[in-house]
């Protein structure tokens, strides 16, 4: 095309700056890191160290959407998809290919993440509700091919056994080791999501959930920071999923069941959407919820239902966005010098 | 080969009645309704229920099943989606989600998790140049014809229905005339259910009946929705026809992946057509 080319500002132009933190946001991040790891630790004697680590793991699967919903504002109903496709992919390297733990984790991730690049070229196209219904769709394909279609390397419904052997100290029947493990995978994961929501391509995913014509007007190419952020999230929710492998040590086709997509979605609002303490605060609120439900009422979805109709018509931020909103409210009554019961 | 056929146009038809409420909500009020699962679950246990009271009377058992579902839908339009018209579709989409996540307990704490049978309730077939055909399927495709006739005429010649496909255009225009597009939508909604009832009613003799059977149905629907385009009304019937007969065609074939096939065509014109919905 003719006409003059515009330039971006030369402070976004290379590609490598896109991804960076000033320095001192950086030492913020560690130190929050360090906050979430003593929060997670603080819950140990609370509950016990199996349910805990099995919290953390669910927790790394409630970042993986928010990244998506509560930052890009792409509502995905079909997470489970790459949360399964971890769990299997790791389950079926680790019995067919190689038995070390790092390495089945490895190959998991790799899969969920090119399952989502694949898939994302179609789907970060949409928005909205063909959005979600999109990957809800593809997601029933999933569920599909694990459940049926290759019954003879999946066993269906059965379920399989994982593979994995101890490698070194790394041995998943350990408890604390265990705990530690998915600990470090936690924080890991966390802080590189905080680092990159805080960089410039953090902004560039807000900005395209506020208003993406616009973000495509400044010149950047949307399609690609979707995509990007699609991948990153399939990967991450794979992650979760080969850690369930690891620590689980069996698999089923519920790991990719389309129906589950809703308990990610609740943790994620219910703690707020677009905030990773939320995320966290959720997931664990979520889980806690699951555990003592579960276990006295047989049908307790419908509770699930009407704590998201609650969310939606009068809870939108969630618990952490209700704390920020209270902590507020409760200062400018106390700046005004008013009692803050008035 | 005729067999083939014959099941991909019951199965389009089927798809047909669910897919085209789904489109008029969405077209008309960029709602994506999840509820409809709800509707067509209802719409068949209802009928399982009536079915044991009217003993040899499919047709008064369906119908009633059909006419059940109508306020029930009318609560859930007023008192859920009317609330959050307007706002971010992924609300709307989440709260209706939790509608048929609270209506599927329910329809599993009152009649059970166990899959019911019904079996064809006219049970006789058709046979002509050596084939045997089941008339009940038959009958399914003629019901479709009559209801696509039937829409056309209501959405052309009645002024209800001229009212809605002009709110599919421009919503604001419409309202600037002073019609309260609000209230048509709620009777549009209630319609729009009613069809996904009576598509559940219909479908369930020849299929399986859970109380999760609305979500893959629902899923189908939506690749329906999206390969004949949002609140085209033509371009639903059209779609719902060539899905059903992609899936007849592939069941032939390899029976367990008739599903995935419609996805995978709505994969292919997703990529060709991009939407902005």
């Amino acid at each position: 095309m003719g006409g003059t080319k515009i330039e971006r500002p030369s402070s976004l132009n290379k590609n490598s700056d896109l991804f960076e933190v000033a320095p001192a946001k950086r030492t913020r991040v560690l130190l929050e890191t360090g906050l979430v790891m003593a929060a997670f630790l603080i819950l140990v004697p609370v509950l016990a160290i199996y349910r805990v680590t099995e919290f953390m793991i669910f927790c790394i699967f409630v970042l993986s959407f928010d990244l998506l919903y509560g930052y890009m504002g792409r509502l995905s109903f079909g997470q489970m998809l790459y949360l399964g496709t971890g769990v299997y992919v790791s389950t079926l390297f680790s019995l067919h290919v190689n038995p070390n733990p790092v390495l089945t984790m490895l190959a998991g991730v790799l899969g969920g993440a090119i399952v989502a690049g694949l898939l994302g070229l179609i789907i970060v196209r949409l928005a909205d509700a063909s959005f979600a219904l999109t990957n809800l769709a593809f997601n029933q394909v999933g569920f599909f091919l694990i459940g049926s279609a290759f019954q003879e390397v999946t066993h269906g419904e059965d379920g399989i056994s994982s593979g994995v052997e101890p490698w070194g100290f790394l041995d998943f029947a350990n408890e604390p080791v265990a705990f530690v493990f998915v600990l470090v995978c936690l924080l890991v994961t966390f802080y590189i999501l905080k680092v990159l929501t805080n960089s410039p391509y953090g902004i560039i995913i807000r900005s395209i959930k506020e208003d993406e014509s616009r973000v495509r007007f400044l010149g950047y190419s949307t399609f690609y920071y979707k995509w990007l952020t699609f991948v990153i999230a399939g990967g991450v929710a794979a992650l979760a999923g080969t850690l369930y492998t690891l620590y689980i040590q069996f698999v089923s086709p519920v790991s990719i069941h389309p129906l589950s997509n809703v308990e990610v979605i609740f943790a994620c609002l219910i703690g707020g959407a677009g905030n990773l303490y939320g995320a966290l605060a959720g997931g664990v609120f979520f889980m806690t919820l699951k555990d003592n439900l579960a276990t006295h009422i047989p049908e307790w979805e419908w509770i699930l239902g009407i704590l998201l109709l609650v969310i939606v018509f009068w809870l939108r931020r969630g618990l952490t966005g209700f704390a920020t909103f209270l902590i507020g409210f409760l200062r400018q009554k106390i700046a005004r010098g008013q009692p803050a019961e008035a | 080969m005729i067999h083939t056929i014959v099941y991909g146009f019951t199965i389009g038809a089927i798809l047909y009645f669910i897919a085209i409420g789904l489109s008029v909500t969405f077209g008309m009020m960029r709602v994506i309704n999840f509820a409809h699962t709800l509707t067509y679950t209802l719409g068949v246990y209802m009928l399982i229920s009536l079915a044991a009271l009217f003993k040899g009377y499919f047709v008064i058992a369906a119908m009633i099943a059909v006419i059940v579902v109508i306020p029930i839908s009318y609560l859930i339009e007023r008192y859920i989606i009317r609330r959050l018209y307007g706002e971010s579709l992924d609300h709307t989409f989440i709260a209706t989600f939790a509608v048929a996540l609270i209506g599927v307990d329910t329809i599993k704490w009152i009649w059970g998790v166990s899959p019911y049978p019904l079996s064809d309730p006219i049970g006789k077939y058709l046979m002509f140049w050596g084939l045997t055909l089941p008339i009940y399927r038959i009958v399914i495709f003629m019901i479709a014809i009559l209801l696509f006739i039937g829409l056309e005429f209501f959405f052309r010649k009645t002024i209800v229905g001229k009212i809605v496909v002009a709110a599919l255009e421009d919503k604001d225009g419409v309202g600037c005339l002073g019609i309260d597009v609000d209230k048509y939508f709620s009777i549009v909604f209630m319609m729009g259910s009613a069809l996904a009832a009576l598509g559940g009613v219909l479908y369930a003799p020849i299929s399986s009946v859970h109380p999760y059977m609305g979500l893959s149905i629902l899923l189908l629907c939506f690749a329906v929705v999206i390969v004949g385009g949002m609140g085209n009304l033509r371009g639903t019937f059209v779609s719902a026809v060539t899905l059903g007969m992609v899936m007849a065609v592939t069941a032939r074939y390899w029976s367990q992946g008739a599903e995935t096939m419609v996805f995978i065509v709505m994969a292919i014109v997703l990529i060709f057509r991009p939407i902005d919905i």
